[in-house]
């Protein structure tokens, strides 16, 4: 146990600096920074009822920053290993694949995670700037945000080792906000196709992963208030669920890939 | 398996598709002992390494390490590898590639800092333990290698190509430093194309040619053996093997 805590120390730490040290994900912080700023300024109509779309719009910044940064964290967790040969190395140490995967995870969830409590920090002071309150149900949707968050690295990890980054990160993008926008009105869709089309509608919803579960932003915006408790943990063991699956392929993947 | 051996190859195949990379392959590595591995480009060196670390099982066959299976990350735990071309993390210092490997071994900080210390300064890296790794030449980054391999004080050094890289000074350091690890009873495997520094540092060469081993012998039989140097009999070897 001790020897899996270092390593997933080690993983942890290398997953931090990866994601800290890289331009591209410093460039995207200024820029939820630069936008944040005036957002938090603004005084809509000067109706102050209107600033809850200003709100709107941080929340859906923050979301498109947060996938952003977790279908890269996720990405770059093994394609880069074996590009550069350092996957041979680290596996010649005394780890195996299934708890080099494990451990890299973590990492990359625990680095996702500090981008998007940065991107939270934000949010949270432009509403204050604004002389805005929290709403009872920020803590919940902040809760639901990271476990979204730990879903998508994980749809991300295993599309890194089936297809190519371009391949994967387009795919990863595509199911994820589909599924945010349209995934709760799948069924509706249905109805209104001929039945193999219906099919097809009703097993992508069976089987795609609902990010539109973890969205509070319209609760969180228009103050509607928190879900129930029973709900809020069904949500969050079906992320821990969902993700235990994906990594469970992506380790057979892992397991099988010849080095 | 013969008792007390560091690494046992026995009769091992190992076949890509209808293409045998290693075919009938058994070598037995005496602790303490240098080997040097030979061949030409796809004569089966690197994928029995590979097998040596566990990383690729054999089609047929058995590898032992140290008198265990090298799957078993326990085996592993005593074993340093060093592959032939590798580019370390970029956004990485050395003093953190090697603390990051350290705790991939399972080293306490302690211990971690003190090996960093130890081995940045023997590989000649204590002067560029800070800067990032993406700013290093590929002879820096070759010790950068050395030192990750030596972190564990393993038992069962296998290094891919160690010489690939490295300037005249740092190659006479390293050869001091594996005949220093030789000294302390550790056994050293490596793979290259280094004929003259295979000669200086080993006490047996094995010559692969398209998966066979076509010859092992002690260095120090050479003269006696019609060649007056490795590279003759390197040669020869694969001459009379064709």
């Amino acid at each position: 146990m001790k020897l899996f805590l270092r390593q997933v120390r080690s993983l942890v730490k290398l997953s931090f600096l990866e994601l800290w040290r890289r331009n591209d994900v410093f460039a995207l912080l200024l820029l939820g920074l630069a936008l944040m700023v005036p957002l938090s300024m603004a005084t809509p109509f000067g109706a102050a009822g209107a600033s809850r779309y200003l709100d709107e719009m941080a929340l859906l910044l923050v979301w498109g920053f947060s996938l952003f940064i977790a279908l890269g964290a996720g990405q770059r967790l093994f394609p880069p290993e074996f590009e550069s040969r350092t996957i041979y190395p680290l596996l010649a140490k005394p780890i195996s694949r299934g708890r080099l995967l494990v451990g890299k995870y973590i990492g990359a969830v625990a680095a996702a995670w500090s981008a998007l409590a940065f991107f939270y920090v934000l949010f949270v002071a432009s509403v204050l700037l604004r002389g805005g309150a929290f709403a009872a149900e920020l803590p919940q949707a902040i809760v639901l945000h990271f476990a979204f968050v730990a879903l998508a690295v994980a749809v991300s990890l295993l599309g890194s080792l089936l297809v190519t980054a371009s391949a994967n990160l387009s795919l990863s993008a595509i199911v994820l906000v589909g599924m945010f926008f349209f995934g709760r009105r799948l069924p509706e869709y249905a109805e209104g196709l001929n039945p193999a089309l219906a099919w097809v509608v009703k097993a992508v919803y069976a089987v795609a992963p609902h990010a539109e579960f973890f969205d509070m932003r319209q609760r969180l915006v228009h103050g509607w208030g928190a879900v129930d408790g029973i709900v809020f943990s069904v949500v969050l063991l079906y992320a821990a669920a969902y993700a235990a699956a994906l990594l469970g392929l992506a380790a057979l993947v892992l397991r099988r890939r010849r080095l | 398996m013969k008792s007390g051996s560091a690494v046992d190859i026995d009769s091992v195949s190992r076949s890509f598709g209808s293409v045998k990379a290693v075919d009938g392959l058994s070598l037995v590595l005496a602790p303490g002992e240098i080997v040097g591995f030979l061949g030409t480009n796809g004569a089966g060196k690197t994928t029995t390494i590979k097998m040596t670390l566990g990383l690729l099982a054999p089609t047929s066959g058995t590898v032992k390490v140290l008198g265990g299976d090298p799957s078993d990350p326990r085996v592993r735990a005593h074993i340093g590898y060093m592959p032939e071309v590798a580019t370390y993390y970029p956004y990485l210092d050395a003093r953190e590639l090697l603390s990051f490997y350290g705790g991939i071994c399972g080293l306490d900080a302690k211990t971690v800092r003190r090996r960093t210390d130890e081995l940045l300064d023997a590989v000649g890296l204590a002067d560029a333990a800070k800067r990032p790794l993406k700013t290093y030449s590929k002879g820096m980054l070759q010790r950068a290698g050395i030192a990750q391999a030596l972190l564990n004080d393993p038992d069962l050094l296998v290094l891919d190509e160690p010489f690939t890289g490295l300037d005249p000074l740092a190659r006479i350091h390293f050869r001091e430093l594996l005949l220093d690890l030789k000294r302390r009873g550790k056994t050293v495997f490596f793979s290259s194309h280094e004929l003259g520094e295979t000669e200086l540092l080993c006490d047996r060469v094995a010559i692969m040619k398209k998966g066979h081993c076509v010859y092992q012998g002690p260095v120090r039989d050479l003269a006696g053996d019609g060649a007056a140097n490795l590279e003759r009999l390197f040669l020869k070897t694969l001459e009379e093997a064709k």
